[in-house]
């Protein structure tokens, strides 16, 4: 055998070795067979949804059933989401747990999972014209007024904003703006003076901001979709010499943004606890299979953070308590 | 210039010449631009903006530079986005922990090292460059996801933050960092014999293999140079936004292409230069600093980009033609 | 007489030796990943699975036909992703707007057409370097697309459309049909006419072109042309796929593309190749990535092995001297 039939067929070997150190230990796992539920988030870069993992594992760990996380690797990309959906509707989990990368593009596929009878349970970004056995999340048009009304209370209701959105095409971002706007029409001393997207990630937001903060000398108040923005927002402001005259505000409570409203680099945020949600999404998908009751939808409450309880939050996903579940269905108002 | 002459071959002489008059058209094209700006608004004009955008054109410069290198070479790094992303985090998680030395040199280490990994596979592999340094991409990528796990790093040492948001005289750091660097490179490409046999493997590789100088070694380096100035914008810019993700870098490739074709290198290899390549960047920062200030919806920008790139290349295949006399 | 003695050009060469030994890497690993995930996932050789792979790399593998073709004259075309997601929107728009069907199919051709054509002039007549021109019509088609629906996808698209994708004829899904009638006419017009030989002519040789007086920039322009209305034609299935359309549903197609191509054996150089290869780089990119999911692994660890598996396809390809 000549040298580069070797190559290639070493090459082969130590491919399929791989492969089996791969295999081998799925195979193991299948062993005993607790029940199996598919976890998805949107990407593995956004710590919001490492949050989000660490509640589901939570739940399972206390539950007893077995995760798979599952993400794209481009990341929010829609036409991967849908292929992982494809696949794993192959596998045939118990169940999935589920939010989409765009909540009408997904559609098709979860229709797949419902026929092939895979129980959904949505969370986070709510999809309709699908069956699932329940939906948790919280509000975010209610959520973004809520915030940026407590804002525009604390400007005396007067100023001029910057908006910087998040992925124009996400539902929580639209749903977010609708809020805004809400709380813009019912305060008309405030001034929108812009709103431009900066994709929920820190770098284009600041280049972004960076930008419009030459265009406008004065900017009274940002209100940004995401924390993971509105931290890089501040740092700019901070680094600009603006620190002091603008507030920031931000939605999520990822521990950074705790961090920045503790140094009074950010004015506030709200608790969109992808932790809680998660936790809460889990341990419904593993009622469901016990065929105990589920509600048709959980709503979490909207909690505020500004200097005043920054204090009382944990500061790392892995240290936050898990929400009640018995205590959060008494809560729901419906 | 009699020199380079001895050591090149004959049709690269005359493409310095072309060499000048890319340069000459992107200063002309970076007034018009002022000057127009200037005229439609009127915040353009004030100190606060113009460091603003230089401050953000040395970020693009740093980034393209290494690319303009392997670029002249004949070749593409399609993997200097990743490469900034993953050295971010690496140095990152080192920096956050107090170790600013240790994190600096991971940065620029890992950098180099995925360098060497792209140009041994290019002259050894004999991988074609677009192929090894976008698996490269996909791995670097890979690489930072595993190690962040999804995490945010964030809050570095004031010290180190320096690198990215101080300022010396009133001149934003990275300006000084980039124009070092601008520098470093342009004496190395034009006064050493390294620069100029970089020139000659991209304009005439046989020529160049059959002169007998070490072309794989060489290729090697400018790979290792390319990841390493990638690990170093790295630096620079987790200083700037004080913090560090997974998803750092993604989308910097582009801008960085289009930075080294606006700046007047051709992919062909062989032609163009640092020069261009900053002055590229002054004018894609210039642009889109202009659109941000008109209030043009983000939305419009990458098509401006490319309607640019478009222009400008042609711009050059028209005049530089007429000025060498043939279409190359 | 043994094979010893004889010398090597006249020794009888076995056409199936000559496959082996021509067939690009990509092949070699489409059968280990099937063999291997045969063994170790119940569900890989299943029909359902198979279809499912299937499926989703015909959109792939129909852009990557007519990348094909644009890599055998020596080019490269980054604006296919972006294509794809405008001709999407704009046919999707017409018809949620009212306009029949076959409107929306004449205007996605012709922007396809009208790109393929931009594309190829520039890279044609002014001699411009298809890298470049192919980003500068990435990035103007991809503002296009995104301020038609302002970042937001198309919706409510009538039911008709799903039948690109969940149609189903004699038994097999529209999709397959799509990419083999595409297959086909590609095939036709590379091995049968006048204008394949010449795709094959301007990768090899063009100056031999050109001095024998052909209008070899027509045809030029053609390829790029083709590469835009095969383009067009995916983006109805990727579209039917989602039931929407979305601007940036294409971003790092012409990538993956890219690399289903020269894992399938054509080459960046001299023109050699040809569009069975194709076929295998994307049913490969396809599996491996099925592959990945099916056996569990990490999303992290995914992204790397990709980058490693083609690295390594490509690189026993140099190895075996096919790249040279």
């Amino acid at each position: 055998m000549d040298r580069r039939t070797f190559l290639k067929v070493s090459l082969a070997a130590s491919t399929s070795g791989v492969a089996v150190g791969a295999a081998s230990q799925q195979v193991f796992a299948q062993a005993g067979k607790p029940p199996t539920i598919a976890f998805f988030v949107k990407n593995v870069t956004n710590p919001f949804w490492k949050g989000c993992r660490i509640g589901a594992e939570k739940a399972a760990k206390e539950l007893g059933v077995n995760l798979e996380v599952v993400a794209p690797t481009k990341p929010d990309n829609i036409e991967e989401q849908t292929r992982l959906v494809e696949d794993w509707i192959v596998k045939k989990p118990d169940a999935f747990v589920f939010v989409p990368v765009d909540y009408k593009a997904l559609v098709p596929s979860i229709q797949k999972a419902n026929k092939a009878g895979i129980p959904v349970i949505g969370y986070n970004n709510r999809m309709t014209d699908i069956e699932q056995v329940t939906y948790i999340g919280s509000d975010d048009e209610q959520i973004e007024y809520e915030v940026a009304t407590y804002l525009f209370k604390s400007m005396g209701g007067k100023g001029k904003i910057v908006h910087i959105d998040g992925v124009p095409a996400a539902s929580t971002a639209q749903a977010r703006k609708r809020g805004l706007e809400r709380a813009l029409k019912e305060t008309p001393g405030v001034e929108l003076l812009v709103s431009q997207p900066g994709q929920y990630r820190r770098l284009p937001a600041v280049q972004v901001f960076e930008n419009l903060m030459q265009r406008y000398p004065v900017i009274d108040a940002v209100v940004s979709a995401n924390d993971d923005m509105a931290v890089g927002i501040a740092e700019a402001l901070a680094a600009a010499g603006r620190g002091g005259k603008t507030k920031v505000t931000g939605v999520d409570g990822i521990p950074d943004a705790l961090a920045a409203i503790a140094s009074g680099k950010m004015f506030a945020t709200a608790d969109f606890s992808g932790h809680d949600q998660a936790y809460l999404a889990v341990t419904a998908a593993v009622r469901h299979l016990r065929k105990q009751p589920v509600p048709k939808e959980i709503q979490l409450p909207i909690v505020i953070i500004d200097a005043n309880n920054v204090a009382s939050f944990p500061k790392t996903p892995e240290e936050r308590g898990v929400p009640s579940w018995d205590k959060t269905i008494a809560a729901q108002k419906r | 210039m009699s020199r380079a002459a001895y050591l090149l071959p004959a049709g690269v002489v005359r493409r310095i010449d072309h060499g000048l008059f890319v340069v000459l058209s992107r200063l002309l094209a970076l007034i018009v631009l002022v000057v127009v700006l200037a005229v439609l608004s009127p915040q353009f004009l004030s100190w606060d903006n113009f460091l603003n955008v230089m401050r953000q054109a040395s970020l693009q410069f740093l980034m393209a530079a290494g690319l303009t290198i392997v670029v002249l070479t004949g070749g593409i790094d399609l993997a200097i986005g990743a490469v900034l992303g993953l050295s971010a985090c690496l140095s990152a998680s080192l920096v956050s922990q107090g170790y600013v030395a240790w994190g600096i040199i991971a940065a620029l280490a890992a950098g180099a090292a995925a360098g060497s990994v792209n140009g041994v596979l290019v002259t050894f592999g004999r991988i074609p460059p677009f192929i090894a340094t976008y698996g490269m991409l996909w791995i670097a990528h890979g690489l930072g996801y595993v190690f962040m796990k999804g995490e945010v790093i964030y809050g570095l040492p004031e010290a180190f933050r320096f690198i990215g948001a101080g300022f010396v005289y009133g001149i934003p750091v990275p300006l000084i960092v980039a124009v070092v660097v601008l520098l470093a490179l342009h004496i190395m490409l034009h006064k050493t014999v390294l620069g100029r046999s970089i020139y000659a493997i991209g304009g005439n590789p046989s020529a160049a293999r059959l002169s007998g100088m070490p072309v794989r070694a060489r290729l090697i380096f400018v790979y290792m140079l390319s990841g390493f100035l990638s690990g170093f914008a790295a630096l620079v810019v987790i200083a700037r936004i004080n913090a560090a993700d997974s998803s750092l870098g993604e989308d910097l490739l582009l801008p960085a292409i289009a930075t080294v074709c606006l700046g007047g290198t051709s992919l062909f290899g062989g032609v163009g230069g640092i020069a261009g390549t900053a002055i590229g960047a002054v004018i894609l920062a210039l642009v889109v600093n202009g659109m941000n200030l008109l209030g043009v919806q983000t939305f419009w920008q990458s098509g401006v980009m490319g309607a640019i790139i478009l222009i400008s290349v042609l711009a050059d295949q028209i005049g530089g033609s007429r000025l060498i006399g043939n279409r190359s | 007489m043994t094979e010893s003695t004889l010398h090597p050009q006249l020794i009888q060469r076995s056409p199936a030796l000559e496959f082996v030994k021509r067939a690009p890497g990509a092949l070699y690993l489409l059968a280990l990943m099937a063999v291997v995930l045969t063994i170790f996932t119940p569900e890989f050789f299943t029909a359902a699975n198979l279809t499912n792979v299937a499926l989703q790399v015909a959109v792939l593998t129909i852009v990557a036909l007519g990348m094909t073709l644009v890599i055998l004259t020596e080019g490269i075309d980054l604006s296919l992703g972006p294509v794809l997601g405008l001709c999407g929107v704009a046919a999707s728009l017409m018809v949620v707007a009212g306009y029949p069907l076959i409107a929306a199919i004449a205007v996605a051709i012709g922007i396809g057409a009208a790109l393929g054509l931009l594309n190829g002039s520039l890279i044609a007549v002014a001699g411009m370097p298809p890298f470049i021109v192919t980003l500068g019509t990435f990035g103007i088609a991809q503002s296009i697309a995104t301020v038609l629906t302002g970042g937001d996808s198309v919706v409510r698209l009538p039911d008709y459309y799903r039948w690109f994708n969940d149609g189903v004829f004699m038994a097999i899904p529209v999709p397959i049909w799509a990419t083999a009638a595409v297959f086909g006419v590609t095939w036709l017009l590379l091995y049968r006419t006048k204008f394949g030989r010449y795709v094959f002519a301007i990768g090899g040789n063009r100056q031999a072109l050109e001095l024998a007086g052909t209008y070899v920039d027509v045809y030029h322009i053609a390829v790029y042309m083709y590469a835009g209305i095969l383009t067009a034609i995916a983006s109805f299935i990727m579209t039917a796929r989602m039931n929407a359309a979305h601007p940036t549903i294409g971003v790092g197609l012409e990538f993956d593309a890219i690399a289903a191509v020269i894992l399938g054996g054509t080459s960046f150089e001299k023109g050699h190749g040809g569009i069975a290869g194709t076929i295998v780089g994307a049913l490969a990119v396809g599996v491996l990535r099925n592959g990945l999911n099916l056996l569990d692994v990490g999303t992290e660890w995914q992204v790397a092995i990709v980058g490693v598996v083609i690295i390594t396809a490509v690189g026993l390809d140099s190895l075996r001297g096919l790249n040279a």
